[in-house]
This record gives C-alpha cells, structure tokens and sequence, in this order.
C-alpha cells in the first residue's frame, strides 16, 4: 500500500514537473538567432558606390552593405522580358550604418540594420526579416513595422540610387543588386 | 459564545444563498459576456475603422506620390463633406496643416530647379484644428501608426468619442527628387472617426442588461422568498410552536398541513409522536414509573433489594357500609391521592393501588430512611386531616429485603411489580397495624434505628413465617430531626 503509494506520487510528481517544466518553457523569452555573425565584416560589398549621400531613414550617415555568400550565389532570372532577381533563402545583408557621412577610418558603426530572406518565417515582410541590431548589447530584434519595407519596396521601381531601376525590374527589395549598376563585379 | 450572534430565519439564508449566487453566478457571466460582447464590438468597430484607414491612406498615399497632391485635397476635402463621422486631414511632419499655404510648392519648384507647381491662393481644407502630443511619435524615427480612442468629455454626458489613427507618409527614395532627401517623413495623415453614437448605444445596452438583471434578481428573491415562507418557514414555525406547547405540558396542539411534501410528512410525523407522548404522558397517572422505566429498559425480571410501603385506611369497610358510593371514593381518592403526593415527595414509586391500599416501592440511596420519613407524614396528614377524612386514618407496614422485580400477568394484561417474602412481610406489618401505626421489620430498625425512635422490638407471629418476627413501631423522628 505504501509503495502503491510513493509510485502514484512520484507519477504525480513527475507530471507536474513536465507540465512546469513546459508552462515554463511556453513563457520563455524567444530567442532571435544572430545573423550578423562575428565573421561578417570579411563579407563582400554588395555595391562600390560610395553611400555618403543622404537617404530618408538613415539622414546622411555613412553605409557600407554587405551580403552573404548565399546572397552572392543568387542570379536574375528573366521574366516579361526583364531582368527578375530572387534572392535565395539564407541571403543575409548586413549594412552598417556610421554616425557621420564620412567616418575615420578603423571607426565603428553606430547600428546594422540586416535583412534576411526567410520567407517562411510569419514575422517576414516581402520575404524578409527585417532586423535592427542593438550594438551596445549585441542583440537583434525583427522590426515589426512597416517602414523598412516601405522604403524598400522602392527597389523594384525607379529610383534615385545607382543605376535607379530605369526597366523597374522586380529586385526583391535590394536596391544594390551584384552587377554593373552596383559598380561591383561577384 | 453562540448566544451573542445574531439569528437569521431559514428564509433570510436560503434566499441570500440563491441571490447571491444568482448575483455572483449569473452576474458574472452576464458581466463577462457582457464585457467579451464590448470587446467583440470595440474590435469589428476598430477593425472597421482601421480597414477605412487604410483605404484612405493607400488612396491618398497613391495620390500624392504620383504627384498629385491637389487630387489627394480633393479626395479628403470631398470625405470631410460627405461623411459627417470621419474627418480626414494632412499635417506636415511639424504638425502644420498641410495645403495650408505654399511653402511646399516652393520647395518641389527649388529642389527641381524649375517653377513645375503654381502657387496658389486657397483657404486650407477643411480638417482637424491641433494634433495630439503622440504627433511627434507618428512623424519621428521610426516613424509609427497609431490607433488610438481621443475622447472630448463624455460620450455620455454630451461629450465626444473618438477612434483617431495617425498614418506616418514616407519619404520615399522616389519622393526625394521633388521633396529632398533630408527628411524621413513627408507628413502624417490623421483620420479621426466619430463614434460617439456607437458608445452611446453601447453604454445604453449595458446599463438596459444590468438594470434588467438586478430587477430580475430582485424579483426572483421576493418571489423565492415568498415561496420558501410559505412552503418552509411557516410549517417549521408551526411545528416548533407545538414542539414549545409539549415542552410545557400542553398536548392539544396539532401541526396543521395537508402537504404531502417532505415537510407535510414532517409535520404527520410530528402530530403523531404528540399523539404517542400523550398517551404516554397519560399512562404515567396509571403505570408506576418502575414499569414504564422496565418498558423503556427491558422487561427481563432481576433480583433486587427494595423497600416495600404498605397503606391501608383502617375503617373503611364500615365507612362504604355506611356512605354512598361517590362520598365513599370522593374521600377514598383525596386520602389516597395525599399518600401518593407524600409517596411521591419522598422519592417513592406508587407500583400499585388496589382498593384502599397502596404499595408504594423505594429504591437506591436511604431508600428505607426516605420510607420512614413518608409514613410519618402519612400519619402526622392523618391527625391534621380529621375533618378532611371523615375520621378515617391509615396503617403502615414497612419491610426491606430481596424481591424479584419483574413481569407478572398474562400475555394480554401483565404488571411489572414486587414479589418475595419482604412484599407478604411488609403486607402483613400493614395488616396488624391500627389506625395511625407503623410498623417496621426488624432490618429497616437495623438500618436506620438511629435517625427515628421506635418501640419495641415486639415479637410477632406472620402468616407464612414459621418463626416469630421481631418487629418495631416506628413512632417518631429522633430528636433533632424533623419528619
């Protein structure tokens, strides 16, 4: 009897510890990967041109965008005639935004703003995430606004940047694509 | 510790359970459906709301980034006046009225290097007078949306409700040729929608809901109260009022109810056990207690040490010879009914009557002292009441000993009575007594010879002893002790 006993509250208890143990993890914070890893400065540029000139959003702060190997990889495809440009899955681009339009050299940046293709991931707007990296503290947090992608979407029509899209290819939000408008062989 | 509280009636705290509970239960179901139901309507009207929002942003969006900003005044100018509920209007990213005056025109014409947009001379158009402090948040960076309630005063007490939306236009990469690139927002658009009416119609149900709930609960407490009164409380009240009157002796009363629920049954139930205790009560004049204390304990005879009393009123024969049949028990009965008082006081029990005799039974602690003292006072009523008796006076006998105390009788009559040689004994004292005397046998003398004075012994001959019986003639108290 008093064996049946201790099973039975061990069984309680053993249950009630999962139940915890899941009620716990169900309210655990969700961590957001880090995807501009340590190694991302030795990514290459996605443009030559200089970015010094002033833009809505980042005022006229120096940037300097750089993309993944997986972004690299992507080529357009063609579609209606014109050029179409999908970046693969993985794309990463991280462009490091600088407190003035003409930083020191060997001086840090003041924010990344990042965007990754994650087309599956519901927090993905166009296909992307779009992230705002807290230096001081090194986290990154999905901008859930409509902001970024508002501008972005800018991309895919003409616009005033590099080659500024005359033919309006769809360029999947990236205003600097690898080519000759970038300035920037592969 | 009970006594101090307060009593409240079977009604008060059954009803108070149910209101409660109806108030409590239901009540806070009504609330929360009533609260789930404002939610409900407070999103599809914000949902509504937004949808509009967002048609008349994408609208005016379109139009002022095709560069058509004229069209876009006239679209919301043409809002303003035709939907009464939803006022449109364009701020700069200072929180100037936009279209206000030309200052824009001038910069597009300076930016492009060319007079592309006339000046105009033109009222603003019609719209909100100040936007909020949460302006500022709208046309900052980032800039934000917000949804927001912007009431003035109550809706209730002839004030406003508002649901107000600030959507922040970007600057976007296309707009900068004619707007510049040193800014991020081209301005806030504010749509501010009158819902003042739909508060106050919500207001008007929820308080309609409450008002008819409370008088319902109201309702229901009186009429269940009511009920509970008349079926519970009035037929318990009645049946402790009788419970009251048999406390007090009184066995006439009866429960009056023809319900046939449980409390009618209650009721029969009562009524019938007042019925028994009645009868019962009754017996207790003709059935001697140690019967009645042999029903209720058993009736299996036992041996047991007893003092055993014998009246007997000396005379009486010629008495009957001489009076008529109702003198004759009319002064039997006060005689007898005296004893009995006197038997009764001293802690005896009456086992019997027969004729003008009495044997009355002492049992437990100085049972043959308390026999003693009441056939003193048997004899010293005697002397008092001579008038009172018509002269006739009683003798005693006292014994005490073994008896068998037990069922005597037949299946269909039988008393539960004293037998043994104490009960002839203490017969036969009675029998040679005369008028006035008490006669004892020689072991109540053993027992309490120092607490009353006697005479003897006497040596006497009773029928069925062989031997002669030392007995004493109990004549008085000891010094010092009263009867």
């Amino acid at each position: 009897m008093t064996n049946k006993c201790a099973r039975r509250a061990f069984r309680i208890g053993g249950l009630s510890l999962i139940a915890l143990s899941g009620l716990l993890a169900s309210c655990a914070p969700v961590r957001t990967a880090i995807y501009a890893t340590p190694d991302y400065p030795t990514w290459r540029r996605t443009t030559n041109v200089i970015l010094d000139y002033p833009i809505p959003g980042h005022q006229n702060r120096f940037r300097i965008p750089r993309m993944n190997d997986v972004g690299f990889g992507a080529y357009p495809t063609t579609q209606s005639g014109k050029p179409r440009w999908d970046f693969p899955e993985g794309t990463v681009i991280v462009k490091e935004i600088y407190q003035t339009p003409k930083p020191a050299v060997g001086e840090a940046p003041i924010q990344l703003t990042i965007m990754v293709k994650a087309p599956n991931d519901p927090r993905a707007q166009g296909g992307w995430l779009w992230i705002t990296r807290d230096l001081p503290n090194g986290k990154e947090s999905v901008f859930m606004g409509n902001f970024c992608i508002t501008c972005h979407a800018n991309a895919n029509e003409k616009h005033p940047y590099g080659d500024g899209n005359p033919n309006e290819e769809f360029r999947d939000y990236v205003y600097f694509v690898p080519g000759e408008g970038s300035k920037i062989n592969r | 510790m009970g006594e101090g509280r307060r009593s409240f009636s079977l009604t008060f705290k059954v009803n108070l359970i149910l209101v409660t509970a109806l108030a409590v239960g239901i009540g806070a179901i009504m609330v929360a459906f009533a609260v789930s139901l404002v939610a409900f309507r407070n999103q599809l009207t914000i949902q509504s709301l937004m949808r509009q929002g967002d048609d008349h942003f994408v609208a005016i969006e379109t139009l002022m980034i095709s560069g058509n900003a004229p069209e876009a005044v006239g679209y919301f100018t043409k809002v303003n006046l035709t939907n009464a509920a939803t006022t449109i209007t364009l701020y700069r990213r200072d929180g100037t009225r936009a279209f206000s005056d030309n200052s824009t025109i001038e910069k597009v014409n300076q930016n492009l290097g060319l007079k592309r947009f006339q000046v105009k001379d033109r009222p603003p158009p019609p719209g909100m007078a100040m936007p909020t402090p949460r302006f500022a948040e709208a046309a900052g960076l980032p800039p934000q949306e917000f949804f927001f309630r912007d009431d003035v005063g109550s809706a209730l007490t002839g004030g406003k409700a508002y649901f107000r939306t600030y959507r922040p236009l970007i600057n976007l990469p296309k707009c900068t040729v004619c707007h510049g690139a040193d800014h991020t927002v081209r301005g806030v658009i504010d749509i501010r929608s009158d819902v003042t009416e739909v508060v106050r119609a919500q207001a008007f149900s929820i308080g309609g809901a409450g008002a008819g709930f409370f008088a319902m609960v109201a309702i229901l407490a009186l009429v269940i109260g009511s009920f509970l009164r008349r079926v519970v409380l009035r037929p318990v009240q009645s049946i402790g009022k009788v419970c009251v009157q048999v406390t007090s002796g009184n066995f006439d009363g009866k429960v009056d109810l023809k319900s046939n629920d449980e409390i009618g049954v209650l009721a029969r139930t009562v009524n019938t056990m007042v019925g028994g205790l009645h009868e019962r009560f009754e017996l207790t004049k003709y059935v001697s207690a140690g019967t009645i204390g042999a029903i209720t304990a058993g009736q299996e005879p036992r041996r047991v040490v007893r003092t055993l009393l014998f009246t007997d009123v000396r005379g009486f024969t010629s008495y009957t010879e001489q009076h008529g049949p109702e003198q004759v028990v009319s002064v039997l009965n006060r005689i007898l009914e005296k004893q009995s008082e006197i038997i009764q006081g001293c802690g005896g029990d009456i086992d019997k009557f027969v004729g003008d005799e009495i044997l009355a039974v002492f049992s437990g602690d100085k049972a043959q002292s308390r026999a003693c003292t009441a056939a003193l006072r048997m004899v010293r009523l005697c002397a008092e009441s001579v008038e009172e008796f018509e002269h006739l006076t009683v003798g005693v006998g006292i014994a005490t000993g073994s008896v068998i105390h037990g069922m005597v009788g037949s299946m269909r009559r039988a008393d539960f009575t004293v037998i043994g040689d104490s009960v002839n004994l203490a017969s036969r004292l009675c029998g040679m007594a005369k008028g006035m005397q008490i006669i004892v046998c020689d072991a109540i003398h053993a027992e309490v010879g120092s607490e009353f004075q006697f005479k003897g012994p006497f040596s006497v001959r009773v029928k069925g002893k062989i031997e002669a019986q030392r007995v004493w003639l109990l004549t008085g108290k000891a010094s010092g002790r009263s009867p």
